[in-house]
């Protein structure tokens, strides 16, 4: 069954409301801004998406500009990737990539944190999506002080 | 020329708060340290000791989508070395063509322990890892150090 797919955009990296907690939460929105998903992802992956938000290109490649320098080298786009599930506080995604193979195309999906998912996707303006199904499965508790946070002066106002 | 090298450790440095990866050639007279961030440290222990985690870390992503895409890693070299900083390509095979990927060697080396393809050093660098640390001594010398040896 094919599942309805909810385009969205990240907005912005915050550091966990736990303290000394290790986690950051990436902030992705729909366009209407009335679903919001927060995803906790590790330090470094927190990093790497809000290099690529910021626009900040290293001296160095970082292992998700490599990534991207990897596939644009042999012929891959990346098409999309996709928030597709949620089981025990785990989120799950898939990359969605293109290969044309001596004229013949052809598309592979590739499992995937959404950390890194979403820190390719900026990376490589490839369009992220969640399905209908991980949003129905939020619990309104988990997002609410987010959507707070997206509103307070400290994150710009941006809401 | 390059020489073929083995990670043979992981070393914490806490005066630039940074690890130090250990490479050896088989011989063990070459040894070369590289200066890696604390992710990159912990995709190379992991590699080096088998840890498998339940989700795919970056560098497992990497090795996947290179499988999924059927390239093959052929080998990473440790290139050049300029202002500190180490440089290194990864060599693909791809449609029966090769390509040559710029990579820190920290990368390089995390993609290379999972795709099981042989690590290589340029003499270059290990030459020049020698003098630059030499470079070093001479310039942490104090003015008072050369001192002693005035008539």
């Amino acid at each position: 069954m094919e599942s309805t797919l909810i385009k969205l955009t990240v907005q912005g990296v915050m550091p966990d409301a736990i303290p000394n907690s290790e986690s950051q939460v990436v902030i992705l929105q729909d366009e209407s801004k009335t679903n919001t998903l927060p995803i906790w992802v590790g330090v470094a992956e927190g990093t790497a998406i809000r290099l690529a938000l910021e626009g900040v290109i290293p001296p160095r490649p970082l292992s998700h500009d490599l990534i991207r320098n990897l596939t644009e080298q042999l012929g891959l786009t990346i098409s999309k990737v996709v928030v597709t599930d949620v089981k025990n506080n785990t989120y799950y995604a898939s990359i969605y990539l293109r290969s044309k193979q001596s004229d013949k195309e052809s598309e592979l999906t590739v499992d995937s944190r959404p950390s890194d998912a979403i820190a390719l996707a900026l990376r490589t303006s490839s369009p992220i999506y969640v399905t209908q199904e991980v949003l129905d499965r939020l619990a309104p508790e988990n997002v609410d002080p987010w959507l707070k946070m997206l509103g307070s002066k400290e994150f710009g106002g941006t809401v | 020329m390059l020489t073929q090298m083995h990670v043979r450790g992981l070393m914490f440095d806490p005066y630039t708060n940074a690890y130090i990866v250990i490479l050896r050639d088989e011989s063990n007279t070459e040894m070369l340290p590289i200066w890696v961030g604390k992710p990159e440290a912990s995709a190379i222990s992991f590699a080096m000791e088998g840890i498998t985690t339940p989700r795919p870390m970056t560098h497992d992503l990497m090795k996947v989508v290179l499988e999924t895409a059927d390239a093959k890693v052929i080998s990473v070299v440790v290139t050049d070395l300029k202002d500190n900083t180490y440089y290194a390509r990864i060599h693909l095979l791809f449609e029966d063509s090769e390509y040559s990927i710029d990579a820190r060697p920290s990368d390089a080396i995390a993609l290379a322990l999972r795709s099981k393809a042989p690590v290589f050093v340029n003499d270059n660098v290990i030459r020049k890892n020698n003098s630059e640390d030499m470079d070093r001594w001479l310039e942490n010398l104090k003015p008072e150090d050369f001192g002693k040896y005035d008539a």
